[in-house]
């Protein structure tokens, strides 16, 4: 991977994907000098994975650096490599035109590198002060000094308009100020690059102004800020450079003063996506999954999920569109008996499963993809068929009265393995040995198995490489043609759509709109789902 | 592709062998050193323990000691199974034994009767005694390691309270109405020695093949086991993870429940404060060790009690006893670091595996960099 460290690298990072005239982002040839930090051909690998491959990104002193990409794109572990608390297999960081090697954030801390992290971590029953210097606490022989920590704060609190007051407790403070008091944290160790991790996802739209106000004032005092993200007219309104990472690949650079978010969302999603099939229409009249009026409390008895009711029907693929952590999780969670339901009623096939434990419902006939395969659909540590009995350990081809049928077992998993085209050398090897996509097609696999009569797939192509997404598409679609009843839940709007025979939007819990698959287009369901664009592509 | 399969299952062979002997060879290395340290010879010290243990009476000592471990170790490994660790086998073996004790005192006759009878008080009182610990963490969350260790102190307490209220003085000693011989578990003879190999060793046995059974051949097993290692993924394939705790936690008590019969039912035949104990802690070690497997913990109880039972001898050649506990603790620790090293080995082969195969397939991903490597 040899790469020239111009900073229009990006170019090269090729599949500019059609979005037309805003590929080439810096105005103008741009020196090392100027550059505030420099990624080179970074790649990260976990086992299975690559989160990274081949990012590059050139930032320019004193601007604001947008990186956008959808979920699991790979923005999370570019920011961990940037504050050294990942280390890269492949590739530089380079700052001010020297390379650089972070072992810890400490060093990243020590080269002026600092990150405000999505979840604050402060201690609520401390002072902004105390807050503050925590971590490095100034001391005058040995003894705290703050007379000189709250100078110092002062001053940057007048520099960079933040506004604090030094010796409010913090639990008194609101969720914006809290961020400010973040922010002066970084900057109190002497941070000139700041990253800020999707910085608006906790403030409600006046803090979002008031965030973008103080980004505008560190910027002009020479600061530098990469600012990490997914809500696109809040890039457009503040960066001053767009990089977008798809599938842990850099694929271009954006000037946001002549981009507009539907082609900045065309970048992200990308348009190498095989294109939906003729949509020959499977649906039958059998409601397969009727849920009415369900509402489901979050742990601190929040209604996360609100009176949401909907119908399934065989061969219909039902489509929820929305903003992660708008209530999806905790709605699928609800119909696979994980979570309680507060309130409404869950009928599958006529059957009331609202009471029903988790267990009686996978009998009943529900196979279910979860959003995160390693953590909640799979035995990392277990082999193969071990992973296939996973779910399904009360019904054939698993069992043998009380036994676990392996002979069973291992027959169905390599007919698994090769009817999904699982890669791998043998079924006794762990699944923490495939790559994710090879574990996801064997998860599909396991879950289209014993004929269900609904797949709640959430996520189902998440992270996987273009191919396996495919093939889990046309399995779907097949199961679909043979009656099979989908709910379909994903970040992926072109899949949603793609897949989709009834789209609903969801937002903070409700169902808000329901969209026409076949008219709506990316960017109607992108704003739908943000609340802005209210009735785009309603049907 | 060929040559890949044939390798597959003698290099997993070897793989398999490494870590114990590995782990064995590196332990004695350790300990010798440790003895030429201490100006001792290593060759004497070894030469007098294997001498020591092959000598009958001795030996159906460390049996028998053996066989102790063994059921300790078995209880704690059902914890271990699920991610619990029941620190309280301690706690749960000695009141058990007491319960067991006092049953069997009050019967007489009933034949084989009277036996089962104690046994099952045995297991009742572990599992309630666990039990405990399990409620608490079903449904207080409160950590199976801190009530498990606190059950032991108040264990330790009631033990002694019930002993004075229930047991009869003799002598110095406070001890339970002696079992009568219908509800003693007789011995098995070995040649050279007046001494008993326990009759209990079949329960051992039987214990640990249905141990073994259950483990890996049910569904319950299968439950228990992606519970340890998934919880969550447990969770949503429809295990009822509280119960499982609960259940594994009753489990385990009631096989500690046993650790004292042995001893109880073969030679003492009545409890009092001289009862034995640390066994409960033992049985974490030699679980460890054992890797919670049947045969993998026999053989660790086998070492820990030859250690442990042959070390008296080494007084007589002028060597500290306790060198045999520092060998214990070496082995120990060797076991575990060999086995990670071992498995962390394993999974980047296996990995490499994938990636070769993956290799060899259309390139549809972009392929792992490190596929090329493995072409040997």
């Amino acid at each position: 991977m040899t790469l020239a460290g111009a900073p229009q690298s990006s170019d090269d990072g090729g599949t500019n994907s059609g979005s037309g005239n805003s590929g080439s982002g810096s105005d103008g040839a741009v020196g090392g000098a100027d550059l505030a930090i420099e990624v080179v051909g970074v790649t990260k690998r976990f086992p299975g994975v690559i989160a990274n491959s081949d990012v590059n990104i050139a930032v320019r002193r004193g601007t604001v650096h947008a990186v956008v990409g959808e979920n699991g794109a790979g923005k999370s572990t570019l920011m961990k490599v940037l504050y050294g608390m990942l280390r890269p297999d492949e590739g530089e960081i380079r700052i001010g035109g020297k390379p650089v090697t972070f072992h810890s954030p400490s060093d990243a801390i020590a080269a002026g590198v600092g990150m405000v992290h999505q979840h604050f971590m402060l201690a609520d029953n401390f002072t902004v002060l105390e807050n503050i210097v925590l971590g490095s606490e100034p001391t005058a022989r040995g003894a705290l000094n703050f007379g000189a920590a709250r100078r110092k704060i002062l001053a940057l609190s007048k520099t960079y308009g933040l506004d604090l007051e030094p010796d409010e407790l913090v639990e008194n403070l609101g969720v914006g100020d809290r961020q400010r008091v973040e922010i002066a944290k970084v900057l109190f160790r002497g941070a000139r690059l700041l990253i800020l991790d999707e910085p608006t996802a906790v403030l409600v739209p006046h803090e979002v102004d008031e965030l973008f106000d103080n980004l505008r004032e560190l910027k002009s005092e020479g600061l530098t800020i990469l600012f990490i993200s997914h809500k696109l007219d809040e890039v457009i309104s503040v960066a001053d450079d767009i990089t977008v990472i798809r599938r842990g690949v850099t694929v271009g650079t954006a000037n946001p003063h002549s981009i507009t978010p539907r082609q900045l969302a065309e970048m992200m999603v990308g348009s190498e996506l095989p294109s939906p099939q003729t949509r020959n229409d499977t649906v039958r009249e059998t409601v397969v999954l009727s849920v009415a009026g369900l509402t489901v409390a979050d742990a601190d008895g929040r209604d996360i999920v609100q009176d949401v009711s909907f119908d399934i029907r065989a061969g219909q693929v039902f489509g929820i569109a929305g903003v992660e952590g708008n209530g999806q999780s905790e709605l699928v969670e609800a119909l696979m008996g994980i979570r309680p339901a507060k309130s409404g009623r869950i009928t599958l096939n006529g059957t009331d499963l609202t009471r029903q434990t988790t267990r009686e419902r996978r009998l009943a006939g529900i196979g279910y993809i979860p959003e995160d395969r390693q953590r909640q659909g799979l035995i990392l540590e277990g082999s193969l068929w071990e992973n296939r009995v996973l779910g399904h350990s009360d019904s054939p081809p698993n069992i043998k009265g009380p036994l676990i049928d392996r002979a069973g077992a291992r027959r169905d998993t390599e007919r698994i393995v090769s009817e999904f085209d699982v890669r791998t050398p043998g079924i006794d090897i762990p699944a923490l040995a495939l790559s994710g996509g090879n574990q996801q097609k064997l998860i599909v696999g396991r879950e289209l198995s014993g004929s269900p009569v609904l797949l709640i797939a959430s996520q189902p192509t998440r992270g996987v490489d273009v191919g396996a997404q495919a093939a889990i598409w046309e399995h779907v679609r097949n199961a679909r043609a043979a009656g099979l009843a989908v709910l379909l839940i994903s970040a992926d709007l072109e899949e949603l759509i793609g897949m989709s025979d009834a789209i609903q939007v969801i937002l903070r819990g409700r169902f808000v709109g329901a969209a026409d698959p076949a008219t709506v287009t990316a960017e109607e369901l992108g704003s739908a789902m943000t609340g802005a664009g209210s009735a785009a592509g309603a049907a | 592709m060929n040559r890949l399969r044939q390798r597959y299952p003698l290099r997993s062979v070897l793989l398999g062998f490494a870590a114990p002997i590995g782990a064995i060879l590196f332990a004695a290395l350790a300990s010798s050193v440790i003895l030429s340290l201490g100006g001792h010879s290593p060759g004497d010290v070894f030469q007098t323990m294997f001498k020591q243990a092959g000598k009958p009476t001795p030996f159906v000592d460390m049996v028998n000691q053996a066989m102790v471990y063994y059921l300790s170790a078995v209880a704690v490994s059902i914890g271990f199974r699920m991610n619990l660790f029941n620190i309280g086998v301690e706690g749960q073996y000695s009141l058990a034994a007491l319960g067991a004790a006092y049953v069997g005192g009050q019967l007489t006759g009933g034949g084989p009767l009277h036996i089962v009878a104690e046994v099952v008080v045995a297991v009742l009182v572990g599992a309630a005694w666990a039990g405990i610990a399990g409620v608490l963490k079903v449904y207080r969350g409160v950590s199976e390691v801190i009530s498990t260790i606190m059950l032991n102190a108040i264990a330790v307490g009631l033990g002694s309270y019930l002993l004075h209220k229930l047991g009869q003085s003799s002598g110095n000693n406070i001890q339970t109405k002696p079992i009568s011989s219908s509800g003693q578990f007789p011995g098995i003879s070995y040649s050279g020695t007046q001494s008993k190999i326990f009759g209990f060793l079949i329960v051992a046995v039987v214990l640990g093949f249905a141990y073994w059974f259950i483990a890996s051949r049910t569904r319950f097993g299968f439950r228990i086991r992606a519970t340890g290692l998934n919880e969550e993924a447990a969770v949503a394939s429809g295990v009822n993870v509280k119960r499982m705790t609960l259940v594994a936690m009753l489990l385990s008590g009631g096989v500690a429940g046993l650790v004292g019969l042995p001893e109880l039912l073969g030679q003492t035949h009545t409890f009092s404060q001289t009862a034995q104990s640390g066994l409960g802690f033992a049985g974490i070690a030699i679980a460890l060790l054992g890797r919670n497997s049947p045969i993998g913990m026999a053989l660790a109880a086998v070492l820990w009690s030859f250690l442990g039972k042959s070390a008296n001898q080494l007084d007589f050649i002028g060597v500290p006893r306790e060198i045999a506990a520092i060998m214990q603790g070496v082995i120990l620790l060797s076991v575990v670091i060999a086995y990670e090293l071992v498995r962390r080995y394993r999974l980047v082969l296996q990995q490499k595996d994938v990636a070769a195969q993956l290799a060899t397939g259309e390139p549809t991903e972009r392929a792992e960099p490190s596929a090329p490597v493995v072409t040997a």
